[in-house]
């Protein structure tokens, strides 16, 4: 069993070549599937689990898939799941009666199932906005009022998230916080971000950001869309001047898959098992001030061992030095390529030695998260 | 024959379609079965589904030779035609028996 916020799939089809087939392209995308090889199973199944979202097949031995939905729609517990049918291409008048009984969409046989997956993304996302909109708003300030009880996730929370960091905040109301997020088995989000200004504003701040966070980032948004939608929150709430710049990372460890979003922010250190560890050098906008925002986006393939670090600029920009972190970073490579033989949980510390040994003359506060694949 | 590409084409790492790709060959070799049983009994409903169920799997995975076959079938057997499922079995299995040879 995934997170509390794995989204789920009930597959229904005789055929069991195309539940698996459909089994094993979602299950790879973070959702977690239940399956039903006849009308009564799916039936039962869909009353006992409310699956998210119910793809169906029309064509089945006995029982028909319309004679399912017909059921599953006069049921108040099975109302609302969104049912996309799985149908023959030349069956046109199927298609008609599939919509006419409730269906959201259909998808034609046979199908491509990365197909599917962009539908069952797509509905899944429609269903949340349209159905659970009260819901969500209950939520959300719940989530708010949860955030502000647990500040600092650290990685004995979350060890499949394998990450390790070095916080240190100079001031009561610090500008600096990152938070770890499980979006789905297998697949974490990382967020390292520095609040413009450090007054009290600020750490209120940080909780609604978190409470955002933990709301948009989840398995049926990409990363840049999650980015946007806190965007366009921040947008309206945050006051005049004040801005977040972040770095944002959703690692998917079945598919090897590194999304990392650049909002302003100090680029991300790179340093892989084998190969060259680089500067992930990236423009975009920072958050809260625009409508219409930019982000800097990269996905790359990653394998086991491969690290990831993501800091805040206090511990390579320095007024008295007089260095900025553009040139900050080529420092920062070195000492994370430094710490390559390091243990996750003692990398970020060391980085820091390594770039300030003096602690007493840090100017700013400091995040610095490492994060192995 | 690629079925790595085949695979890739579906999104799927070599071993999660391999798995697929047996569990296709228990369905073919079931579905061809039926459609002998209906010719020898002439059930022109039964050698219907039992083409269609061929094709769905096997264009879904992209076996087009035997999906287009089972295409041909099945519309035949709409129109109450079964003759040609005699000589189409034995291809079925050469097809299937290539696949197999693969993984």
């Amino acid at each position: 069993m995934g997170p509390e916020s794995t989204l789920s799939i009930l597959v229904v089809d005789d055929n069991p070549l195309n539940v698996k087939l459909l089994e094993t392209t979602l299950v790879k995308e973070g959702y977690s599937i239940h399956k039903a090889y006849n009308g009564p199973d799916a039936r039962k199944i869909a009353a006992d689990k409310k699956p998210d979202l119910i793809l169906l097949d029309i064509q089945m031995p006995g029982e028909s898939g319309f004679d399912v939905i017909k059921t599953l729609k006069n049921m108040a517990i099975t109302a609302s799941i969104p049912v996309i049918f799985l149908t023959g291409v030349s069956e046109i008048d199927a298609k008609l009666e599939g919509f006419e009984l409730g269906a959201v969409d259909y998808i034609t046989k046979p199908f491509h199932p990365l197909e599917v997956s962009a539908r069952a993304r797509l509905h899944l996302k429609l269903s949340i906005a349209t159905n659970s909109l009260i819901r969500s708003q209950a939520e959300k300030l719940q989530q708010i009022s949860d955030a502000q009880s647990a500040m600092l996730t650290t990685p004995d929370k979350y060890p499949d998230a394998k990450f390790g960091v070095h916080y240190l905040s100079l001031h009561e109301a610090g500008g600096d916080f990152y938070e770890v997020l499980p979006i789905s088995d297998g697949i974490y989000g990382y967020f390292v971000a520095d609040f413009s200004g450090h007054d009290l504003s600020t750490s209120y701040l940080t909780s609604s950001v978190k409470g955002l966070l933990k709301q948009n980032c989840s398995p049926i948004y990409q990363p840049l869309e999650s980015i946007k939608m806190i965007n366009d929150v921040l947008v309206e709430i945050l006051p005049s001047g004040k801005y977040l710049t972040a770095s944002y990372a959703r690692l998917n460890r079945k598919t090897k898959q590194m999304k990392i979003i650049c909002a302003g922010h100090p680029p991300v250190c790179y340093v892989p098992v084998v190969g060259e560890p680089r500067i992930l050098e990236m423009d975009g906008d920072v958050i809260g001030i625009f409508k219409n925002v930019l982000f800097g986006q990269q996905t790359l393939t990653v394998n086991p061992g491969d690290r990831f670090y993501m800091y805040t600029d206090g511990l390579i920009e320095s007024s008295d030095k007089k260095i900025v972190w553009s040139e900050g970073a080529g420092l920062m490579l070195a000492a994370c390529t430094a710490a390559k033989g390091i243990p996750l949980a003692d990398a970020p510390l060391h980085i820091t030695r390594l770039l300030q040994p003096d602690s007493a003359a840090l100017e700013d506060d400091i995040v610095i998260m490492a994060i192995e694949i | 024959m690629d079925l790595k590409a085949l695979g890739e084409n579906l999104g799927l790492e070599e071993d999660e379609f391999i798995e697929i790709v047996e569990i296709f060959l228990d369905t073919a070799y079931a579905d061809v079965q039926k459609l002998e049983d209906a010719y020898v009994s002439k059930d022109v409903q039964a050698a219907s589904e039992a083409a269609h169920s061929l094709k769905g799997s096997a264009g879904n995975l992209g076996f087009m030779d035997i999906a287009n076959l089972a295409a041909k079938l099945e519309t035949e057997a709409r129109k109450k035609i079964i003759s040609s499922i005699q000589e189409a079995i034995p291809l079925f299995n050469t097809l299937l028996g290539l696949i197999k040879d693969k993984i």
